[in-house]
């Protein structure tokens, strides 16, 4: 079953062209890691998929339901004629809920203690009680190994724990897709291992999940599939052993021969 | 000048005059700074959220209204609503001191209204996508996430906004209105000295701007440090 696809996305910032045309369907249960050199517009590319970037064209389905609300020059034209019926408005909060985001810089909220981070979207959004939502908190703390820090304040832990209970954070929204934006690049070396592992935990289980990473040797061993993107666009993309050991396209043998 | 009296002179002054430099003068000084600020900062909160909105014919308006009353000398928007307005909104029947106040306070709006806009705007924009990406709408994001973080930015500039404005107020002794500065215009009237009256007001406004420019010192320290108190307590073995 189809989890997420896209058609023919295009993304640009200002003159600057980001996405040019990506084409790609995530199947329910899949790990789909994403490499490519700094720039190439992966972080567009996934945070379009949420929405955090309007693509200006193209199309996003989201468990079947197209979430950007852009429409083709035929559709555009069919409606003109009343051939066509005009698209209800989607409400994109409700589709979030169902997209766990992680980012690079954890963005955990300051503010708050560590359980109010992972109950606050939980009992706001989906009417959790109280109970409930702090008895979630805590079996996910524990899950991360984080139960100790229930009551502190985010300042306190060190950037290995803030990405894990930013990772937390979003499972407490019980999402259908964690998408993930190089979850370790602004960790200390000594700390990627943990979030890596949490991470681990959480395919196994079952989880779709996209993943941003610079880490070869772990997208080599969790992914289903690998998508190689450079220039705004999926250049090449296959199983991890067949995209590693045998890549094709010299953008990126090329990228492969620097970063392995 | 003969400097050998200044000193029994000041406190011949105050003894007879410090009802009215205290009870009337700061009283009126205190009020006038109270409403301004306080009614400014409810007036400068809509200027803000309306030089962040979507539309920018709204955006345009709110930056004209910035832009005209930063740009000009206090003492001339006094002016205005001292000798202009009160004649042509004559069915308003405010007094001489409200006209003055809704000067003050839209004077304060300006400037409180970039305070909290930049208040706003220095919260990192990751704790936005972070919070739209868990499902939060644009609203329950600003009020859960943003304005709670912005709060501990804007706090001490409002403090800031209050100790300004209280020595702006000074102004209203233009028009004999009450406040500390018109206190010292009275006693020089009728004791013919100046700088003994004068000394004692730098001093009553030195009494009130110093405590609470420190206390705005150290309130902006602990805000930017927001754990401090419940850490503090957390070690402490208590409970919150
Ligand atoms: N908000 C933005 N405004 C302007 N340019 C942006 C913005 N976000 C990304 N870009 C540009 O888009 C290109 C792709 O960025 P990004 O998607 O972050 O690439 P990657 O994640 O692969 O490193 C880069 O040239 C980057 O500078
Ligand atoms: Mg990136």
């Amino acid at each position: 079953m189809e989890m997420i696809k896209t058609v023919d996305l295009h993304k640009s910032f200002g003159e600057l062209k980001v996405l040019k045309g990506v084409n790609e369907t995530i199947e329910k249960g899949e790990v789909v890691s994403v490499i490519g050199p700094s720039g190439g517009g992966k972080s567009t590319f996934l945070r379009c998929l949420n929405l955090l970037e309007k693509p200006e064209e193209g199309k996003i389905y989201f468990e079947g339901t197209e979430i950007t609300g852009n429409l083709t020059k035929e559709e555009k034209h069919m409606i003109r004629e009343g051939k066509l019926p005009k698209p209800a408005k989607v409400d994109i909060d409700i589709h979030r809920q169902k997209m766990g985001m992680v980012f690079q810089h954890f963005n955990v909220f300051p503010h708050l203690t560590v359980a109010k981070n992972i109950t606050l979207a939980p009992m706001m959004l989906k009417g959790k009680s109280e109970a409930e939502a702090t008895q979630m908190a805590k079996d996910l703390l524990n899950r991360v190994g984080l139960l100790d820090k229930y009551d502190e304040m985010p300042s306190n832990l060190s950037g290995g724990q803030k990405q894990r209970l930013a990772i937390i954070r979003a499972l407490a929204m019980e999402p259908d897709v964690m998408l993930f934006d190089e979850p370790t690049s602004a960790l200390d070396p000594e700390m990627v291992g943990e979030v890596l592992d949490v991470i681990k935990g959480l395919v196994s289980s079952g989880m779709t999940s996209v993943i941003v990473t610079h880490e070869m040797r772990f997208a080599r061993e969790v992914s289903d599939r690998v998508l190689f993107m450079a220039e705004g666009n999926i250049l090449e993309k296959g199983a991890p052993d067949q995209l590693f050991d045998h890549p094709t396209h010299p953008r990126l043998q090329d990228f492969l021969a620097k970063v392995l | 000048m003969d400097f050998s009296l200044f000193l029994p002179n000041m406190l011949s002054i105050w003894s007879k005059y410090w009802q009215l430099f205290l009870f009337t003068g700061l009283k009126n000084t205190l009020i006038l700074t109270i409403i301004s600020v306080a009614l400014g900062t409810v007036l400068g909160t809509l200027i803000a959220m309306m030089k962040m909105s979507k539309l920018k014919a709204i955006r345009f308006i709110a930056s004209v209204y910035i832009e005209v009353i930063r740009g000009t000398p206090i003492l001339l928007q006094l002016y205005v609503f001292y000798f202009v307005l009160p004649n042509i909104f004559t069915f308003l029947k405010l007094s001489q001191f409200m006209w003055v106040s809704v000067s003050l306070c839209i004077n304060s709006s300006a400037y409180v209204s970039e305070v909290i806009r930049s208040g706003i705007q220095a919260v990192d924009k990751g704790q936005t996508e972070a919070a739209r990406s868990l499902g939060f709408s644009e609203g329950q994001t600003m009020l859960k996430i943003v304005l709670p973080q912005a709060v501990r930015n804007i706090l001490p500039a409002l403090g800031n906004e209050f100790i300004m404005m209280l020595k702006e107020t000074s102004l209203a002794s233009t028009f004999f209105l009450g406040d500390i500065m018109t206190s010292y215009l009275v006693v020089k009237g009728v004791s013919y000295l100046t700088l003994e009256p004068l000394t004692i007001v730098a001093i009553i406004y030195l009494c009130v701007t110093y405590p609470l420019s420190k206390l705005v010192e150290k309130f902006g320290k602990k805000m930017a440090n927001p754990n401090s108190y419940r850490n503090r307590k957390l070690k402490a073995g208590g409970k919150i």
